[in-house]
């Protein structure tokens, strides 16, 4: 059985990929920091993905054939306001994480010559947006980070790409007020927000058989908002 | 010569036997010419064979001097 591991796989977009993986026969790892929710059919455990020394250990204990990167959180502050220790936990949780994981759990792709690595990226990344100055620059970091990481790998059968959704119904959005939600909602031409089974929708292909001809790509899954 | 082995079958170095590599000799640039894509290559190969993590760059650079050092990694960081 093929391993995989989520980050952020208890709640939201990443949830819904450990379950659609779990469904395609994965044995799933859901890490979460601190969502500790139970999620069918996967295994939970907590693991911080800023923690270096905890990720060391969740990858000398198993070897992923897929790693789905979602861990993440919202703190939008217009960047003329925003506090130097709310940058660095953003860049640090959405980007050095990707870093801090794929350093370790590539090791093994390489020696059994496959792999997939799936980031979860954002249309903030593309469009920008008010508010996420630290957000967007760590997603269109991680859209850096695939492209040459594909390059380095991709002689061993490794693919690694990104998926960027645009506005997803999640717990992390519902917090959203209705003036920004119609905002956003305004630029979709689908005019609705997506699911987050439609985003997992792309990840299970990218994960799978199907996709090993794709590398080194960001796909929208926004409606057509970018 | 275990280690001499491990490197030319995990590299895939077809112009080189385990025998031609001198226990001193470097291995990357002068010497065998060794690139950073055969460092990893290595450094996998290594994990897997000896239990034996070289972790990063920094360390590797050490280990990766020549036969010699690489052996003496190894052997000091078995568990």
């Amino acid at each position: 059985m093929k391993n995989a591991l989520v980050t952020g796989g208890t709640r939201g977009i990443g949830r819904a990929c450990a379950l659609a993986l779990a469904e395609d026969g994965f044995a799933v790892t859901a890490a979460y920091a601190h969502d500790d929710v139970a999620v069918p059919g996967v295994t939970t455990r907590r693991v911080d993905v800023t923690d270096a020394a905890a990720i060391d250990a969740l990858c000398a204990e198993i070897e992923f054939d897929v790693v789905v990167l979602a861990a993440g959180s919202r703190r939008d502050v217009l960047l003329a306001m925003m506090p130097e220790a709310d940058f660095d936990d953003v860049l640090r949780v959405h980007l050095k994480s990707a870093y801090l994981i794929l350093r370790r759990a590539l090791r093994p792709m390489i020696a059994r010559r496959g792999g997939r690595v799936i980031a979860i990226s954002s249309a903030s990344a593309i469009l920008g947006r008010p508010g996420q100055t630290h957000y967007a620059a760590a997603k269109a970091g991680l859209h850096g980070l695939v492209r040459s990481l594909a390059r380095e790998v991709a002689r061993y059968g490794i693919t690694v790409n990104a998926v960027a959704p645009g506005l997803v119904e999640t717990e992390g959005t519902q917090s959203l007020d209705a003036r920004v939600r119609e905002e956003l909602l305004a630029g979709v031409p689908l005019a609705r927000a997506g699911r987050p089974e439609e985003v997992a929708h792309a990840v299970r292909w990218l994960a799978s058989d199907a996709a090993a001809y794709i590398t080194g790509q960001v796909i929208s899954v926004d409606g057509g908002l970018t | 010569m275990e280690l001499k082995k491990l490197l030319v079958d995990a590299l895939k170095l077809d112009d080189v036997t385990p025998e031609q590599i001198e226990d001193a000799a470097p291995l990357f640039g002068e010497g065998l010419g060794l690139d950073s894509i055969d460092a990893l290559e290595l450094a996998v190969a290594i994990e897997r064979r000896f239990k034996v993590s070289i972790p990063d760059e920094e360390v590797g650079k050490k280990a990766f001097r020549s036969i010699d050092t690489l052996a003496e990694y190894v052997s000091t960081h078995a568990k």
